[in-house]
């Protein structure tokens, strides 16, 4: 809905289980975004929502979890079709944590 | 691109590593040659993008050019006359060595805490160029942009272009403040017309640029995400005038100030550094862009914030100066080119100085945060902490306020948070900023993340 241009929507991925419309060469956060979703992390102190802010890959604020791997900013991933991105809980590695589950 | 070009027209084999998927740097971001979405169909967002395709285009072809894109340095370090790289491409480790290097490592948006700006919505004005240009996306529908620079401009302009909603768009200096520069305007003729044109483009969108204000505050809804934010006038040392204040309604805002260099891996090369006109650690560099190393070179933002035709200028000049030294000629150029590049350089740096002088960032910014507010962005730092670090535990330097209380030490290793909490501990401590302050604040052993799985996958004996 926020395109340029009209959408060509050549493949999903998904994020916090919903669909994902991208098409290649978009960022993972570019292409959330565009469908309004806006929250992609819980920051690992105080657990606020964040959220894209410098867009280029410098502040580690976008970081995500895809397939699996956690710490991934969003704003440098390329969207591909399949690809399972989560919001990232805390330091998305919390389960190594001692004492942690 | 322009160094490589240079260097390759030189005579020399050139290997361009370019840490994002495509060439273009951050100026000509761009989606990829893929019919309407491509560079070709994305002219209406790009400032020179003829002169950039045709660049790109030079580049890609000529035979002596290895481009590899994609490719994250993480680690650089120089053992005798030989600079070697770690480096990820799609996740495996690898050592790229060279004995002549360029670096022109750009810059990012300098930016400055205030109440709120850990809230989703909240962006740079980069980051929201970089969101239309790479992958025609609008960040918001109701945007606010505000900070201070000539910036601002074509971040607004292609947002207009694009349809999004320009609620307001303000700096924090007065253009009154051209008045003192005229003289190196009228020597710039182009740039001026470039500013008049988004101005222009601007007000037939009904978007009219109000000097004198600053975004404040930022305000979070029940969803967690941006509302609205708290705008009011500021004065000349951007101190709050009182009763001036007001809430805009927006989805997102997009603040910036200027630039900081990317200088992370000339630090770890150990290349002597200085304070450029804007007040941020620089490269050191010589006539022919040599920095203090032999077989060095620095171009680009990295030696001085000025703009995409400073770059160029720097980067033709630097990579004629590398292909030379690997040839051990004194100089290939004519004399005439040499001098004709350096005079455009010296014009260039010129207007860079002026406009560092016009869009300067005051101390009175300082006035706007509470106790409360977040000053390290990673490790939620806020300034009631960074205070007590300094007043308590008596910080003096941000090297001793990261001892005490982690600012500036997390995922993103102060590259966002550090300026500001360099000035935040220089004027609690009634002194001012040091370079050296500002050149520690850039040692970053690990330049990006890696895994241990990585690094235990990758060429191990190398290291």
């Amino acid at each position: 809905m926020n395109e340029v241009t009209p959408p060509r929507h050549i493949f999903t991925f998904f994020f916090d289980g919903k669909e994902i419309p991208a098409h290649p060469g978009q960022s993972v956060a570019a292409a959330i975004l565009n469908q309004g979703s806006r929250i992609l992390r819980q920051s690992r102190i105080a657990a606020k929502p964040r959220s894209v802010f410098c867009g280029i890959g410098i502040c580690f604020d976008c970081l995500v979890v895809i397939d699996g791997a956690p710490n991934q900013r969003a704003c440098l991933a390329q969207a591909k079709p399949g690809l399972l991105v989560e919001i990232q809980l805390g330091s998305g590695e919390d389960h190594l944590q001692v004492g942690g589950s | 691109m322009s160094a490589a070009l240079a260097a390759a027209n030189g005579g020399a084999k050139v290997r361009l590593i370019e840490s994002a998927p495509r060439l273009g740097g951050q100026y000509w971001r761009h989606l990829p040659e893929d019919g309407a979405d491509g560079w070709s169909g994305q002219a209406l967002l790009h400032t020179a993008y003829q002169a950039g395709y045709l660049l790109r285009t030079q580049v890609l072809s000529h035979p002596s050019i290895e481009v590899l894109c994609g490719v994250q340095i993480w680690s650089a370090v120089r053992v005798a006359d030989t600079v070697s790289f770690q480096v990820l491409e799609d996740g495996v480790n690898r050592t790229l060595e060279t004995r002549i290097l360029v670096l022109a490592t750009g810059a990012y948006d300098r930016t400055l805490p205030f109440p709120g700006w850990e809230i989703p919505g909240v962006m740079t004005p980069g980051g929201v160029q970089a969101l239309l240009k790479g992958s025609n996306v609008l960040a918001g529908k109701k945007i606010v942009l505000a900070g201070s620079g000539p910036f601002l401009l074509p971040v607004a302009d292609g947002l207009a272009k694009s349809g999004a909603e320009i609620v307001a768009l303000y700096d924090a200096n007065s253009l009154r403040r051209w008045g003192a520069h005229l003289g190196v305007a009228l020597n710039n003729i182009p740039k001026l017309m470039d500013g008049v044109r988004y101005l222009r483009t601007l007000a037939a969108h009904r978007v009219f640029l109000k000097s004198g204000y600053a975004v404040i505050c930022a305000h979070a809804g029940v969803d967690g995400t941006l509302e609205s934010v708290d705008v009011a006038q500021i004065d000349r040392e951007f101190n709050l005038i009182t009763g001036t204040q007001k809430n805009i309604e927006c989805d997102v805002v997009a603040v910036g100030w200027g630039f900081t260099p990317d200088l992370s891996i000339a630090q770890s090369l150990g290349l002597q550094q200085e304070l450029g006109w804007d007040g941020s650690a620089v490269v050191s560099v010589d006539e022919l862009q040599a920095t203090s190393q032999s077989g060095i070179y620095a171009a680009g933002e990295i030696t001085g914030i000025g703009g995409a035709d400073l770059s160029l200028t720097e980067g033709t000049i630097a990579g004629q100066a590398a292909a030379d030294f690997l040839k051990k000629i004194n100089r290939s150029l004519t004399r005439n080119k040499l001098i004709a590049l350096q005079k455009r350089r010296s014009r260039e740096r010129r207007f860079a100085r002026s406009i560092a002088e016009i869009y300067r960032v005051k101390d009175g910014w300082q006035g706007w945060l509470t106790d409360e507010s977040i000053i390290c962005r990673c490790e939620e730092i806020s300034l009631g902490t960074l205070r007590g670090a300094i007043h308590e535990l008596g910080a003096t330097d941000l090297r001793s306020a990261k001892l005490f209380c982690r600012v500036g030490m997390g995922a993103c290793q102060g590259r966002i948070c550090s300026s500001s909490a360099i000035a935040i501990v220089a004027k609690e401590n009634k002194s001012h900023p040091s370079l050296q302050d500002q050149i520690s604040a850039n040692n970053r052993p690990i330049i990006s993340p890696i895994t241990l799985g990585q690094l235990a996958a990758g060429d191990a004996d190398s290291l």
